[in-house]
């Protein structure tokens, strides 16, 4: 090629490229708004209804049982010191007192020292599914049913569809399969939807006792003389079909994907039957046990956004002593996880932004549920008090030590963490311009 | 104009109107039987229930019912995951490692290429193989001596078709 000839076609390109947006692998476009805040998010839904009181406020038993002890038992994410007298939350030492005795605290500096709280914000909905999946579309969605995936788009779908994630980038961990929870992996909407949703898994059922039953006992198959000839089958197979795989209702991932998929579910299998998984020093708890699997994950596709959700707190309908353990059990694993990214997976070690929220908050009054200590229970059934919710973000470009708002001035709403890993993954104005959600959501940086 | 002259075109025209007038239709008969051209794929628009999948599989390749234990923990693990057709193939994959699967002996299928791919056709899709779908199956399977009557199998069960009914 002559040198004018080259410039030429060179200088046609450069303008062209800076011109013309980005066409994605699946033949969509799009164009980016902003750099990149970080290259990972891990997006906890601390769920299952967390009272403030409880929690950002730390009035221990004060403001629930009548009883004179304050204290901070979320001891990872919030500074304040532990209460110091009726300790129920803990673990329990031979011969002590149920729960006596405190996790010890993992991290050396709080979330809270570490980045940034909102501690006072506005829930948009006082149930599990409408609350989680506010916090998922960015949408009140008062009009969302049980049952059936969300109306509108997840913010998986918006980076699948915007920023060209693979199904493999994006994860959403469950804490079970009950509440719809599986349906929260994508919506229904007709220009996002499955094809763009999530992996979805709940481990506690993949990985338990039925999981193992059903799964574990898988054959492996080699990948050119066994593998190869059933996916040429296959192929003709679904191409002699009508119906196509787009057509059909499900996540899919690529070939290449699933055949890693696969051997992430063996190895997990192997795995807890030998040397055992990464877990947290205390193990003693559904959520805890969900949080391994789900380092798992991080470990193994470092994706680019994992939804961790958990749920033992919901306990606190019947048993407020459970629901006291639960929160304490939920900040150690919060606590950690982000310890874990920081020092087990060096490609996400200082790349990656934690988010926690709850879905919603609880009742101020109680019902009529008294448990072993003699106190009451607290359900969430759309009191002022369950729209109290706070929300924190750690990692890159996320201030240090900051909080924005207080008990007397709520700032922020569940439905701004959508817009908010949006801006973190640079595409905030086409999530936006979807028009799609919450028309008062607006990413927390720009709430600072 | 000499009448003699008229009178024979008015006779000529009249000739030619009576040979091209209405003439008896013909029926082309070319002895082809009638075959409804319609692909009974084309029938299947409904997918099939975990539970209907999962009952109908392990009838396929145990030869018996699945136990309302194992029906109910093989629903709530296809639940617990995200992509249905990829734990799908790990299930079907695990029912292949089980000693308990029926299936029929290679040899068999190399034997008898053509009865082997419209008995597996029948048992999984519930329908005759089209010609193009026999050929393909008779020529892949002779040409790739690897292939297995359990590769076959696993490549059939964990296909778009058989989602659905």
């Amino acid at each position: 090629m002559k040198r004018r000839e080259f410039v030429k076609k060179a200088t046609m390109a450069g303008i062209a490229s800076t011109a013309f947006p980005y066409i994605l692998p699946s033949g969509r476009l799009f164009a980016r708004t902003t750099a990149e805040l970080a290259d990972h998010v891990v997006y906890v839904l601390f769920a299952g209804g967390v009272r403030q009181q409880e929690a950002v406020l730390k009035r221990y038993l004060a403001d629930s049982q009548g009883v004179d002890v304050e204290g901070n038992i979320l001891i990872n994410m919030l500074n304040g010191s532990e209460p110091e007298r009726k300790i129920v939350y803990g673990t329990t030492p031979a011969g002590e007192p149920d729960g006596s005795q405190p996790i010890p605290k993992i991290l050396s500096q709080t979330l809270q020292n570490q980045g940034l709280l909102f501690p006072e914000i506005k829930a948009q909905n006082g149930g599990h599914y409408g609350g989680l999946t506010s916090l998922l579309t960015g949408n009140p969605s008062t009009a969302q049913g049980l049952k059936v995936r969300p109306v509108v788009p997840t913010i998986f779908e918006y980076l699948r569809r915007h920023r060209g994630f693979k199904a493999s980038d994006v994860w959403f961990v469950g804490s079970g399969i009950g509440n719809s929870f599986p349906l929260l992996n994508s919506s229904d909407h007709p220009q996002y939807g499955t094809e763009f949703g999530a992996n979805f898994v709940a481990p506690s059922v993949t990985f338990g006792a039925q999981g193992t039953n059903v799964l574990s006992n898988a054959k492996i198959y080699h990948p050119q003389e066994e593998l190869e000839p059933i996916r040429k089958m296959r192929a003709f197979l679904n191409n002699s079909f009508r119906i196509k795989a787009g057509e059909i209702d499900g996540i899919r991932n690529d070939e290449s994907e699933k055949e890693k998929i696969k051997t992430f579910i063996r190895q997990t299998f192997e795995k807890q039957m030998s040397t055992g998984l990464y877990h947290p020093p205390v193990f003693d708890s559904h959520d805890l046990q969900t949080v391994a699997y789900a380092a798992e994950v991080l470990q193994y596709f470092k994706p680019k956004l994992l939804v961790l959700n958990l749920g033992d707190v919901d306990g606190c309908h019947a048993n407020f002593t459970g629901y006291l353990r639960s929160l304490h059990r939920a900040d150690h694993a919060v606590g950690w996880l982000w310890n874990f990214i920081q020092t087990q997976i060096p490609e996400m070690a200082n790349r990656t932004i934690m988010m926690i929220t709850p879905e919603c908050g609880r009742n101020e009054n109680p019902n009529p549920i008294r448990d072993e200590n003699d106190w009451v229970a607290f359900d969430h059934s759309g009191d002022e008090n369950t729209t109290r919710i706070f929300s924190m973000m750690v990692g890159p470009n996320v201030p240090s030590n900051l909080i924005v708002g207080s008990e007397t001035n709520r700032i922020g709403r569940a439905t701004d963490n959508v817009l908010t890993i949006a801006e973190i993954f640079g595409i905030k104005e086409a999530v936006k311009g979807a028009g799609l959600m919450d028309t008062q959501a607006t990413s927390l940086f720009d709430r600072i | 104009m000499n009448m003699r002259i008229f009178n024979s075109g008015i006779i000529l025209i009249a000739v030619a109107a009576i040979f091209s007038s209405c003439r008896k239709d013909v029926i082309a008969d070319f002895k082809v039987n009638q075959e409804t051209v319609l692909d009974p794929s084309l029938e299947k628009d409904r997918d099939k229930t975990n539970k209907q999948a999962i009952s109908i599989l392990y009838t396929s390749l145990f030869q018996k019912a699945i136990s309302s234990n194992n029906l109910f923990q093989t629903e709530n693990v296809i639940e617990s995951f995200g992509d249905k057709a990829l734990i799908n193939e790990v299930i079907v994959s695990n029912y292949m490692n089980s000693p308990d699967v029926v299936l029929p002996s290679d040899s068999f299928m190399r034997a008898n290429p053509d009865q082997f791919i419209k008995d597996t056709y029948k048992l999984f899709y519930v329908r005759i193989p089209s010609e193009l779908e026999i050929s393909f199956f008779r020529e892949y399977i002779a040409a790739n001596p690897n292939v297995t009557v359990e590769l076959v199998y696993t490549a059939f069960a964990s296909s778009d078709e058989y989602q659905f009914y």
